[in-house]
Parts: structure tokens; sequence; C-alpha cells
């Protein structure tokens, strides 16, 4: 394979600050957190959670401010749905006082968050682990070297010697497999 | 708790492709929107697997792997480790003059940096000063042989009638008779920067590029693709004066220079794989540099046993 070289000039990078950003994509941003959510009481609030991140933060290298607020929209998203779940899981542990989970009995004495936080973590990670196992070897090779070993799906394919579209099959199938084996 | 029982499979294949393409820079959001408008199913698979994908992302360092981390560098066989003890040029310098004549077959001569820069001035006043952590051989003993084996260094390379000086990173060759320049080898990307003269830079494949002061080359080790671009030549080595200084560069290549400086593990999110950054690390502030970074690209870094990872923002 011949190695393409193109010649480009490095566009200069924005460094436009957040809150200006915001001020542009409000209404947008709104109606993008409305059809994510379905909630428009939440959306409002995760709108003004993310007016109050982004005139704090700093201005950062950005080719397209509007796909980068959507992105911290999306994970703000994410970060609360995983907080929720970790509460849970929280209570839950609260309530079966002597489940097998708790690793030491300084852990079951001292609720500290930390020590609660690392006893949610070690729980998730074993019925993470167990998920994995039930993954077909095809796919669980591709889910190996993508989401644990960071490879792109262009890497994946060309480490297995298999198409683009098989990448994705095999992720498909990797994924479905998790979720049915970690739905409550 | 899950609606996607009702839509099944294919509502939850629907929801991994948009999960998927959202990865993308130049991702469709107001086709995302539209898809979550048509049915309230779309938006609960989506929220299963953006939490699933989470779960796993928070968990993937420490997660057991079925196959051993791929190791980068070939080792050289037969190769004879030098260290430099004192940090004085004269004693690099009598060093590397001394050896060659000392083996009577020439075998390489392998000169490795720990947490700090050394430099080593050749016979004909070649000096290459090695970043932390990083590797230098002399093939063969020959001093116009040379191969960055790991991590970076600088080349001051006089220019001598009828020398040329032959460089090799990986599946590249970078040819030179007389100029000022760097060579970073990360695991995923080549970077070759000029600061006075002209190189060639030729990859095993074929083709030739030649550069001159005030360019840069970053190829794509995986990809087989090079891009040419600017750099401004008072900015090439600049960690030599504790500053490492990106312009558009891939976030592959700042961390594997991080992981250098710091001797951490570094890692990326698949996710960032496409994320550029400009901007100035002070190489003082060590790990430091690691929030110094996730602040600037309004990232987050997120250290673990398995070392630090670079996520999407995530916990604020």
């Amino acid at each position: 394979m011949k190695v393409k070289l193109s010649v480009e000039t490095t566009e200069p990078i924005e460094h436009v600050p957040l809150g200006a950003l915001y001020g542009v994509h409000r209404a947008e941003l709104l109606r993008f957190l409305i059809a994510r959510t379905g909630d428009r009481a939440e959306a409002e609030d995760l709108v003004q959670d993310l007016w109050l991140k982004a005139s704090r933060g700093s201005s950062g290298p950005m080719a397209n401010g509007r796909a980068y607020l959507f992105r911290m929209a999306q994970n703000l998203i994410v970060d609360r749905a995983r907080e929720r779940q970790r509460r849970m899981r929280r209570e839950r542990l609260w309530i079966d006082g002597d489940a097998p989970l708790a690793g030491s009995s300084e852990e079951r004495i001292d609720p500290s968050r930390d020590a609660e936080s690392a006893m949610i973590d070690r729980e998730e990670r074993a019925r993470l682990s167990q998920a994995i196992e039930m993954v077909p070897d095809g796919a669980r090779r591709v889910f190996d070297l993508h989401k644990l070993k960071g490879l792109s799906h262009a890497e994946v394919a060309a480490r297995l010697g298999i198409s683009h579209s098989g990448v994705e099959k095999h992720m498909a199938v990797a994924m479905k497999y998790l979720r049915r084996a970690l739905a409550d | 708790m899950s609606a996607l029982d009702q839509g099944g499979d294919h509502v939850f294949e629907q929801a991994l492709a948009w999960h998927r393409a959202l990865s993308r820079e130049d991702a469709d959001w107001d086709g995302y929107i539209a898809w979550l408008d048509e049915n309230p199913a779309h938006r609960t698979a989506f929220d299963e697997i953006a939490l699933l994908d989470r779960m796993i992302d928070d968990h993937a360092p420490s997660l057991p792997s079925i196959e051993p981390a791929e190791v980068s560098q070939p080792a050289a066989p037969h190769r004879r480790k030098m260290w430099w003890f004192g940090g004085s040029i004269a004693a690099a310098l009598a060093v590397a003059a001394v050896v060659p004549t000392l083996i009577r077959t020439p075998a390489d001569i392998v000169y490795d940096t720990n947490g700090k820069s050394r430099t080593v001035t050749f016979a004909d006043n070649t000096q290459v000063t090695l970043a932390p952590r990083s590797t230098l051989v002399v093939k063969a003993g020959d001093q116009t042989r040379l191969q960055v084996a790991a991590g970076e260094a600088y080349f001051s390379v006089p220019h001598i009638k009828g020398r040329t000086l032959s460089i090799r990173a990986a599946d590249y060759e970078v040819r030179d008779i007389g100029t000022r320049f760097s060579i970073n080898l990360a695991p995923e990307f080549l970077t070759v920067a000029v600061a006075e003269g002209n190189v060639s830079v030729r990859p095993d494949t074929g083709g030739t590029a030649e550069l001159g002061a005030g360019k840069q080359l970053i190829a794509d080790r995986g990809r087989r693709l090079a891009r040419i671009a600017p750099v401004t030549t008072n900015d090439v080595a600049s960690w030599r004066q504790g500053r490492l200084v990106y312009a558009n560069a891939p976030l592959a290549v700042v961390a594997a220079d991080l992981a250098r400086y710091t001797g951490d593990r570094v890692t990326i999110d698949p996710r960032l794989r496409e994320r550029r950054f400009s901007g100035v690390l002070a190489i003082a502030n060590g790990a430091g540099m690691f929030s110094d970074l996730a602040e600037l690209m309004s990232i987050s870094s997120r250290r673990s046993d398995a070392g630090v990872r670079f996520m999407p923002l995530g916990k604020y």
C-alpha cells in the first residue's frame, strides 16, 4: 500500500469561550435535551447545569462548538443516569445487609461513602466480568480489543483480518449479550 | 425495566449504530434528534446502551483481558545496553568515541534514558539529545546509521560533504545531510519536525516526503497516512526547555509523551481517538500535566491501578 502524503495547512484553532457558545446554541440545546430525556423539567435542569459548567470551563480547541455542547450534554445525561444506577445499588446493598459481596468486615462497620463506593465497584466489576465471559468467542475478541484495549474499529478489523462491518456486527452481538446478562 | 422487549433487537441495533455514529466529529446530531422523536422506545434503548457503555469504560482498566497487551517495539538481538551515569557531554563523548573501537564484531549500541534527557555527541560532532524514556540505537556501531527505537530524539547534524545520516524509526527512514530536527516515535504515530535545513522521510512502503524548516510530518502508522503541517521552528523539541508545545497534535501523541515524562501507563478512551490538541504543557508540573491537558481539552483524566485514562467529559 502506498503512503499518501498530503500537504495541508493547519488552520488556526478556535478558542471560543464555552459560555459564548452556550449562548448561541441554548435553544437548540434545550430542544435536544427534551428529545433526549423526554422530560421538559429535567431538560431545563440539565441546560442550567450545562450553563454552569460552560461558564466555569475554560475555552478548548473546538472544531465544532455545537457538536461539542451536544456531546457535553450527552455525557451529563449519562453521568446522572450512572449516579442514579449506583444510588439504587447502594440502597440495595443496605437492604440485603448480609449480601456476600461485602468484602471485609471493616467495610461493613464503616459504611463511609468511599467504602460503599468501593463495594459497589467490586460488585459491578464482578458482574461485568461474568457477563463478558458469556459473550461468544468471536464477538468477545472484538469487544476485548475495542473496549478493553482501546483499539479503533479500523485497527480491530486490520488486526483480526475482518471487515469493518464484521467488527460492528461482533460489537453488536457483544453488547446484546452484556445487556441481557446484566439486566436486573 | 426495558421498553426494548417490545421493539426487539431492531431498535437496540439502531441505538447501537447511533451510539457509535455520535462518537464521530462530524456526527449527524439533527438526524439523531429526529430518530429520538420517532418513538420513546428509541430513547430508552439509547439510555441502556449509553449506561452499559459507561459502566464498561469505568471498569475497562481493571477488567481481565483475553489478550496480552501489544508490545510495539521489537527488541534487536545482541543489544549492548549503555546507560549514562554522568551527565556531562564530555563523558558521553568519551564513551561514544571509545566504544566502537573496543568491540570486534560490530554490535548495535543502545542508548536508553530513564526519567532524564541526555545528550550524546558523536565523533563527527553530530549531537543527539534523547528525551526521557527514549531509546537510540547506533546500528552495528556505525554512527551514520541510527535508529530511534522509542520516544523522542532531537538531532543537530553538522553538514559534512559526502556523508548522509540515516535514521530509522519504525517503518520510516529519515535521511539528512546536515540540519536540526526531531523525531518522535509514539505507538501509533511518527512525528518528524524540522527546525533548520531539510530532511527526507521515506516510508518503507514507498514515496518520499521532503521536509524543510518549519514543517512537520505526522504519520499515522496504522493507517499509513501522513500529513505535513507547519510548525514553529522554536517549538521543535521545546521539551529541552521544559515545555511540550503542540499544534494540532493527535491526542495519542500527547498521551505517549506524557507516559514518557511521568512514567505512567496512559490510555485513551476510543471516543477520543480523533481529538487533537494545540497548546503548551509545562513538564515541571509532572503528573499535574494530566489534569492540565484534561482541563485544556475539556476531557477528563482518571487514575487507577492500571494507569491514567483519558475519557470524554464524565465526572466533573
